[in-house]
C-alpha cells in the first residue's frame, strides 16, 4: 500500500477508504458523463477533524483533493482533475440542531437536501431551495454550486438561505464564516464561498435559514399548442408583475416520456405545458391564479387545468422532479444544459434551440425553470456513437453562446465545473477573471483544492495545469 | 478638513485615473456617494475622495424582466421613482434616500424594517462593476436573475465600506410594488410579553413584512420623527403587512386576534399615507442626529427582548428588527464623554457576546474611535478577511483604516 493510502486509513479507518479500480469506477464522473477520470482514492470522513487531517496529509504529500457530495453535479464539478484524493462528505449527514424560534438549522454537508425538509414536516417551516435532484443531492453540494430549484423563483437560491458555514480551508485550518445571526461584522465571505464549487475549501457544517410554509397553494397546468405560445405566456405573466412561486415549462418530448412513466393524463399532442404554482394567503391565491389563467388564455393556451387535491398537486410535482429520470426512456445518454436569458428573451432562445436540433440532427427536449429564464435543453445521444457525441457538444456550445449574446449566462444553477470552463473567457473579461483568480490564490494558493475547475487559468500555480483526460467543449470566439 | 476630490464622469475615466494613482501618486482614496455614512464605523484616512455624483445614469431598465442596471451614484429616491413608474420597487428600506446613493447603500449594506419580509441588498444585487485599487475595472454576476458563473464578487462588496473596490455600476433584481400596506402599533407592559407574541407569530396565519420591537426611548424618537400621534409610554411592537388591499385587511384582522391575548395595552392601526410615514420614520431611526453614539448589534431573534429590556433600563433607545435579530441603538445625549459611553456600552456588548452575537459602532465622536471596539469583538474569520484585503489592495490605497485593516485579530 502506498504511503497515502496507509495514512488515510489511519485517519478514517479501513472502511472509510476505497482504492480498488472497480470500486473507484462509480467515482470517475458525476452527472456530467462526458468526461471521466478516476481519483486515486476516495475517503469518507465522519468528522471535521478527519477532514482537517486528510487535507493536511494531501498538502504534505502534494496530492490534489476534491470534495464530493452525492455526485449529481451536471458540470463535472466532482471530476478529480489530476487524480488524487476524493473527499466524500456523505457520511457527515447529521442534523445537529433545529432552532425554530430563531429560524435556522445546523447541518452537516452530507445531509440529503430532502431529509432536512422531511425533518421539518409539521413545524410550519421548510428549507426553501428545492433542486429537482433534492432526493439525492447533498446540502453541501447545494452550497458549493449555489443550487436553485423550481421554487427559487419566489424564494431565492441557496445563497439566500445560508447564514453561515464552517470551512476546512485548503491549508487545513478551520474557519467559521457568518453564524446563526445575520449581519455578523466583517465581509460577507459566506456569500463569496457559496457557489465557489469546492475551489476555496471544504464545507463541513452549515447554518441554514428556515422558511415559513405558505398558507395556501394553487397549482395549474397550462396546455399550449406550441412552445412559442407557452414562452409568450411566461413573458406575459412575469411582465404583468406576477411572481408565481414556481413557473416551469416542459415540452412535448418530456411530456410524452413522463406520461409513459407516470400516466398522469398529460396531453400528448400539446407542444408544451407550463406547471405554474402560486402560493400565499388563502384570501389571495385564487385571485392570482385567475389572473394567470387569463394571461395564459390570452397567449392561446388550449386549456388551463387546476390541481384539485393535494394528491394531484403532489403527483404533478413528482412528475416534474422526476422528469430527468424519465429521459432514460428516450435515450441511453443525455447532456443537460443550463443557460439563462432575460425572461423576455425566452421565446427567441427556444426557437433557436429547435433550429439547432434540426441543424445538428439531434433530439433536444426541454424541461426548465422558465420563470427565471433558466433553460435546460436536454440533448439526447448515445455515448457509443462518437459522431453523435461531437454533435451534442457543438450544439450545446451554440445554444450557450446564444444565451451570452442575448445578455444571459451559461449557467444558472449547475455551475461551471470543468464542463463550461472555456466559456468563462466569453462571459468575463481578463480583468474580471484576474480578480477571481486573485481570490482563489488568496485562499487556495497551491491550487491543490479542486484543481482545474471554474477558472480558465492560463498562468498560475502548479496543479491548475494538469491536462484533462478528455478535452471538453469550446466556446466560440 | 480639506481633502482633494475626484469626480469621474464615467467608470472608464475613473479606472484610468486610479491606475495612474496606483502607479505614481499613491494617494489614499475614499469613495463617497451621498456622504450619509462616512463615519459609519471607523473614519478612513484619505488624501482624496472619489465622488460618484456624476455617475447617475440608467444603463438599462427592461421592466418586464424585473431587473434594472444603474450607475452607482444614483440616489435612492431617484431609483425608487423610476421603479414606481413601472409599479415596481427595490424592497429594501434605505435611510436618507434623497442623499444616499445605491453604491453607498451597498457598501454599507443598508437595510431597514422590511428586511424580515423581503431580505437585504444581498438578495437583490445580481451584478456589479467595480474598480480595484490598481485601477482594474471588473464585473461580477450579470443582468439575469439566476447566474452562478464565477465567484460572486457582488456579495464580497456588499458591506465592504469602500475597502475592496469602488462600486461603479449595479444590476438589481426588483419586485412588483404591493398595492397596500398597514401597520399595527402595539404597546405592552413588559418585554417578556412581546417575546410571547413573537413566539406566537412564528406560526401566524399572516406573513408579516416587518416586526419592530422598540423600547420606550426608541418609541418616543420614532413618534417624534413621524409626527404621528402614537402611544409611547410602554415598549412597542410594530407589525407591518403588505399586499393587495384585501390581503392587508385580512392580515391586520388576523394579527389583532393573534396578539391581543398576550397583554396588549394600546393598539393603533396605520394605513395608507400613515403607514408609509411610519415605515420611513423606522427607516430613519438609524440616522444619528444629536445622539452621541449609534450602534448595531446582531443577535439571535429570541434574544432581542432581553437586550431591549437592558437597553431600556440604561435609557438607550433601541429598535430591534425582531424577526432578524438586528438591532440599532442610539445613546442618550447624557452620554457625552467617552468614559460615559464606555460605561453604557459595556453591559450591552457583554450581553451580545454572551449570546453568540456582536455589537459594532456605526457612529460616534471620531475622538473616541481608538478606544471603542468599533467593529465589535473579534470574529473568527477576520484573519482571512485581512488576508483578502491585502491580496486585493496590497498597497492599502482604498479607504485605509476604515474597517478590516484596523481591527484586532484574535489568536
Ligand atoms: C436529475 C437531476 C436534477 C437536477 N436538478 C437540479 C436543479 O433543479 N437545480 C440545481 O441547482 N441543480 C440541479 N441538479 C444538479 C445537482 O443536483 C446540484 O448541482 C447539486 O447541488 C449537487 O449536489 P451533490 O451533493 O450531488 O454535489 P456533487 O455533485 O457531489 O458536487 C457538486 C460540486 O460541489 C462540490 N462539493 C460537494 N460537496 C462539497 C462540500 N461539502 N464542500 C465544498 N464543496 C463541495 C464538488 O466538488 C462539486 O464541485 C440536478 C442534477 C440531476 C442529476
Amino acid at each position: 500500500m502506498s504511503e497515502l493510502l496507509t495514512r488515510l486509513t489511519t485517519i478514517v479507518g479501513s472502511d472509510g477508504v476505497l482504492a480498488s479500480p472497480d470500486e473507484l469506477l462509480v467515482y470517475e464522473c458525476d452527472g456530467y458523463v462526458v468526461e471521466k477520470k478516476q481519483p486515486d482514492v476516495v475517503v469518507f470522513p465522519t468528522t471535521t477533524k478527519q477532514v482537517v487531517e486528510i487535507v493536511r496529509l494531501c498538502n504534505e504529500l502534494n496530492v490534489p483533493f476534491v470534495p464530493r457530495g452525492a455526485g449529481t453535479s451536471l458540470a463535472g464539478g466532482c471530476l478529480p482533475v489530476g487524480g488524487g484524493v476524493m473527499i466524500s462528505l456523505t457520511r457527515m449527514k447529521r442534523i445537529l440542531e433545529i432552532n425554530l424560534r430563531d429560524r435556522y438549522a445546523v447541518v452537516e454537508p452530507g445531509l440529503v437536501n430532502a431529509h432536512l425538509t422531511q425533518a421539518l414536516k409539521g413545524t410550519g417551516y421548510h428549507y426553501a431551495p428545492d433542486p429537482s435532484s433534492q432526493g439525492a443531492c447533498t446540502i453541501g453540494g447545494n452550497f458549493a454550486t449555489n443550487s436553485g430549484g423550481p421554487h427559487t423563483l419566489k424564494y431565492g437560491v441557496t445563497v439566500n438561505h445560508v447564514l453561515g458555514v464552517e470551512v476546512v480551508m485548503p491549508d487545513a485550518t478551520v474557519v467559521q464564516l457568518g453564524g446563526p445571526t445575520e449581519d455578523v461584522p466583517g465581509y460577507d465571505l459566506t456569500g463569496l464561498f457559496v457557489g465557489s464549487e469546492g475551489t476555496l475549501g471544504i464545507c463541513t457544517k452549515m447554518i441554514v435559514r428556515l422558511t415559513r410554509d405558505p398558507a395556501a397553494y394553487r397549482t395549474m397546468l397550462g396546455v399550449f399548442e406550441t412552445v412559442d405560445d407557452a414562452t409568450q405566456a411566461i413573458s406575459a405573466i412575469i411582465g404583468a408583475g406576477i411572481v408565481p412561486a414556481a413557473l416551469e415549462m416542459m415540452d412535448q418530448g418530456i411530456v410524452q416520456a413522463l406520461e409513459e412513466a407516470f400516466h398522469f393524463g398529460f396531453p400528448l399532442d400539446a407542444g408544451a405545458v407550463l406547471l405554474i404554482e402560486v402560493d400565499g394567503l388563502e384570501v389571495a391565491v385564487d385571485e392570482e391564479a385567475q389572473k394567470i389563467i387569463a394571461l395564459c388564455t390570452e397567449a392561446k393556451a388550449r386549456e388551463v387545468r387546476q390541481a384539485n387535491t393535494p394528491k394531484e398537486r403532489q403527483l404533478l410535482w413528482k412528475c416534474r422532479k422526476q422528469a430527468f429520470g424519465a429521459i432514460g426512456r428516450l435515450s441511453p445518454s443525455y447532456c443537460t444544459q443550463d443557460g439563462v436569458v432575460p425572461r423576455t428573451k425566452l421565446p427567441g432562445i427556444l426557437r433557436f434551440i429547435i433550429d439547432v436540433a434540426q441543424r445538428y440532427q439531434l433530439k433536444i427536449v426541454n424541461v426548465f425553470h422558465a420563470g427565471d429564464g433558466n433553460i435546460h435543453p436536454i440533448l439526447l445521444f448515445d455515448e457509443r456513437d462518437a459522431d453523435q457525441v461531437q454533435r451534442v457538444l457543438e450544439a450545446s456550445d451554440e445554444i450557450l453562446n446564444r444565451c451570452i449574446d442575448l445578455g444571459g449566462s451559461v449557467t444558472g444553477e449547475h455551475g461551471i465545473g470543468v464542463e463550461k470552463i472555456s466559456f468563462m473567457n466569453r462571459l468575463f473579461s481578463p480583468a474580471d477573471l484576474a480578480v477571481m483568480q486573485s481570490i482563489r490564490d488568496c485562499f487556495n494558493p497551491d491550487g491543490r483544492c479542486s484543481p482545474g475547475k471554474m477558472l480558465p487559468t492560463a498562468a498560475g500555480c502548479g496543479n491548475e495545469h494538469i491536462p484533462r483526460a478528455t478535452p471538453g467543449k469550446r466556446a466560440m470566439a | 478638513m480639506s481633502v482633494a476630490e475626484f469626480v469621474p464622469a464615467t467608470q472608464t475615466e475613473l479606472a484610468r485615473w486610479m491606475a495612474e494613482n496606483a502607479a505614481a501618486a499613491r494617494q489614499k482614496l475614499l469613495p463617497v456617494g451621498g456622504r450619509t455614512s462616512l463615519h459609519f464605523g471607523f473614519s478612513a484616512e484619505s488624501d482624496c475622495q472619489i465622488d460618484s455624483r456624476e455617475l447617475t445614469r440608467v444603463v438599462d431598465y427592461p421592466a418586464r424582466d424585473l431587473t434594472i442596471t444603474v450607475e452607482a451614484g444614483m440616489r435612492i429616491e431617484e431609483l425608487q421613482r423610476l421603479l414606481v413608474a413601472e409599479r415596481q420597487q427595490l424592497p429594501v428600506d434605505i435611510a436618507q434616500p434623497v442623499r444616499a446613493t445605491i453604491g453607498g447603500a451597498i457598501a454599507c449594506n443598508a437595510s431597514g424594517p422590511r428586511r424580515h419580509g423581503s431580505g437585504t441588498l444581498r438578495d437583490y444585487l445580481i451584478g456589479c462593476s467595480a474598480i480595484d485599487a490598481q485601477g482594474s475595472l471588473f464585473k461580477s454576476g450579470g443582468r439575469v436573475v439566476k447566474n452562478v458563473a464565477g465567484y460572486d464578487l457582488c456579495k464580497l462588496l456588499i458591506g465592504s465600506r469602500g475597502t475592496l473596490a469602488v462600486i461603479t455600476q449595479v444590476t438589481l433584481k426588483v419586485k412588483p410594488l404591493p398595492e397596500a400596506a398597514g401597520w399595527w402599533w402595539l404597546t405592552f407592559d413588559t418585554f417578556a410579553e412581546m417575546e410571547n407574541v413573537l413566539e406566537r407569530l412564528l406560526t401566524s396565519a399572516a406573513r408579516p413584512m416587518a416586526l419592530e420591537m422598540l423600547d420606550v426611548p426608541a418609541a418616543k424618537l420614532v413618534a417624534t420623527e413621524s409626527r404621528l400621534p402614537l402611544p409611547t409610554d410602554c415598549p412597542v411592537l410594530a407589525i407591518l403587512v403588505e399586499g393587495t388591499s384585501r390581503e392587508v385587511a385580512w392580515q391586520l384582522d388576523v394579527l389583532r386576534k393573534e396578539t391581543v391575548p398576550f397583554g396588549v395595552q394600546q393598539i393603533e392601526q396605520l394605513l395608507d399615507q400613515d403607514a408609509r410615514t411610519l415605515t420611513a420614520a423606522l427607516t430613519e431611526f438609524q440616522v444619528p442626529t444629536d445622539e452621541p453614539l449609534t450602534f448595531q448589534a446582531n443577535l439571535r431573534p429570541s434574544r432581542c427582548w432581553e437586550f431591549a429590556e437592558l437597553a431600556n433600563r440604561l435609557d438607550v433607545a433601541v429598535q430591534c428588527h425582531a424577526g432578524n435579530g438586528v438591532i440599532i441603538g442610539q445613546f442618550p445625549e447624557a452620554a457625552a464623554s467617552r468614559d460615559q459611553a464606555l460605561t453604557l456600552l459595556q453591559p450591552l456588548q457583554q450581553f451580545a457576546s454572551a449570546h453568540t452575537g456582536n455589537l459594532q459602532i456605526l457612529h460616534c465622536d471620531p475622538e473616541w474611535q481608538d478606544d471603542l471596539p468599533m467593529c465589535g469583538q473579534p470574529e473568527p474569520a477576520w484573519g482571512i478577511m485581512q488576508q483578502l484585503k491585502r491580496q486585493l489592495d496590497p498597497q492599502g490605497l482604498l479607504s485605509p483604516g476604515r474597517f478590516i485593516d484596523r481591527v484586532p485579530i484574535s489568536a
